[in-house]
């Protein structure tokens, strides 16, 4: 198990774990796609964290916003990327993106209009107690 | 796409911003402060997005998200009553272990995901890393060749002028659905979230059903109900 998982480590670590501050610290300086995507993911991991572990129904529709709001950053970043290296008319993922936003709307709308129906029936937005649908 | 200078280091403030700002909406115990730090967090990613020259998106981001979508949030929380929750009487996590599981399983798929995009990134800059160099100079000299803005202090781009047309050329049919998609999220949240006396007062109850129904509901019994031709 441990031995599976030591490259995600060392690749994580290495740049420190070298002795290669001063390599780190000249890509700190210049940003480029991977550090997106890595934003992307680790704002990906809170939202999957918020709805794995919050109790409030609200708290995990926003947690659900979180996660489609990482997924746009990678569609942009990739876009740019596409931009910036071959295709300079390439705006797909920036389409993608705002057909994203009008689903994360629909989406937050037809949910919120839910916990409304919800909050009247059951009078609780605990999602530990909204258990009916369990026999 | 590398970025230097006064770019770099806002990418570093509005990235670690964007981030803070999330952990604290799935960590606050209030849920208005929930959504105030999600607000900040989207508005950091649209900051982000700016960085990475989509400018439309950025504006779609904060009208749509902060504008529209988190105002029906506060609206909803205010509705609901969360004052047990404030007060710090409610668990606001679920169970230990379900938590401990959770994290877990987000520490190891965070080391994985980071992991697959060091390996990937790397063979990108295997694939065209020469031209990423060239790109980045030859993107900064066509920058320079973009009007200049009103006040002097900025350059107009023509990122929303080639999205539109890209949009409306080759995304024609996915926009029109997406137009029937929000009809239809608008009559379903409509119908989701009105109360049984409205329903009834719309709809053609059966008048036998209504006084049944009104047993459980006081306010049923007010309700005149119009003869059926």
């Amino acid at each position: 198990m441990l031995i599976f998982f030591t490259p995600a480590f060392a690749m994580l670590f290495q740049e420190a774990a070298n002795g290669r501050l001063a390599i780190a610290w000249q890509k700190a300086q210049h940003p480029d796609l991977s550090k997106f995507l890595i934003i992307g993911a680790l704002l990906f991991i809170i939202g999957v964290a918020g709805v794995l572990t919050r109790r409030n129904i609200i708290v995990i529709f926003m947690s659900i916003e979180l996660i489609l709001n990482a997924a746009n950053l990678n569609f942009i970043a990739m876009s740019r990327y596409l931009q910036d290296t071959g295709n300079v008319n390439a705006v797909a993922g920036q389409i993608f993106a705002v057909f994203v936003i009008v689903v994360a709307a629909a989406e937050a709308a037809i949910g919120l209009g839910i916990v409304i129906a919800l909050y009247r029936n059951k009078e609780t937005i605990w999602v530990d107690e909204i258990d009916i649908l369990k026999w | 796409m590398i970025l230097s200078g006064w770019e770099a280091v806002f990418f570093w403030v509005f990235s670690i911003a964007a981030i803070f700002a999330g952990l604290l909406t799935v960590m606050a115990r209030n849920t208005i402060h929930s959504a105030l730090f999600l607000i900040s967090s989207l508005l950091s990613v649209a900051a982000l997005f700016i960085l990475l020259h989509a400018e439309f998106i950025a504006g779609v981001q904060i009208l749509v998200y902060v504008g529209g979508v988190m105002v029906l949030f506060l609206f909803v929380i205010m509705l609901v009553n969360v004052g047990s929750e404030e007060r710090g009487n409610e668990e606001i996590f679920n169970r230990p272990r379900q938590v401990t599981t959770s994290v877990i399983f987000c520490a190891l798929l965070v080391a994985g995901l980071i992991y697959a995009i060091n390996m990937g990134y790397e063979g990108f800059l295997k694939q065209d890393g020469p031209r990423i160099e060239a790109a980045a100079a030859e993107s900064e000299s066509r920058d320079r060749t973009l009007n200049k803005s009103a006040t002097g202090a900025s350059r107009i781009t023509n990122d929303s002028q080639r999205m539109g047309s890209s949009l409306y050329r080759y995304g024609s049919l996915p926009f029109e659905i997406a137009s029937v998609l929000l009809l239809v999220a608008i009559i379903g949240s409509v119908m989701l979230a009105r109360t049984l006396k409205q329903e009834a007062a719309v709809d053609d109850v059966d008048p036998e059903v209504l006084q049944k129904e009104a047993a459980h509901d006081q306010g049923l019994g007010e309700i005149q109900v119009e003869p059926t031709a």
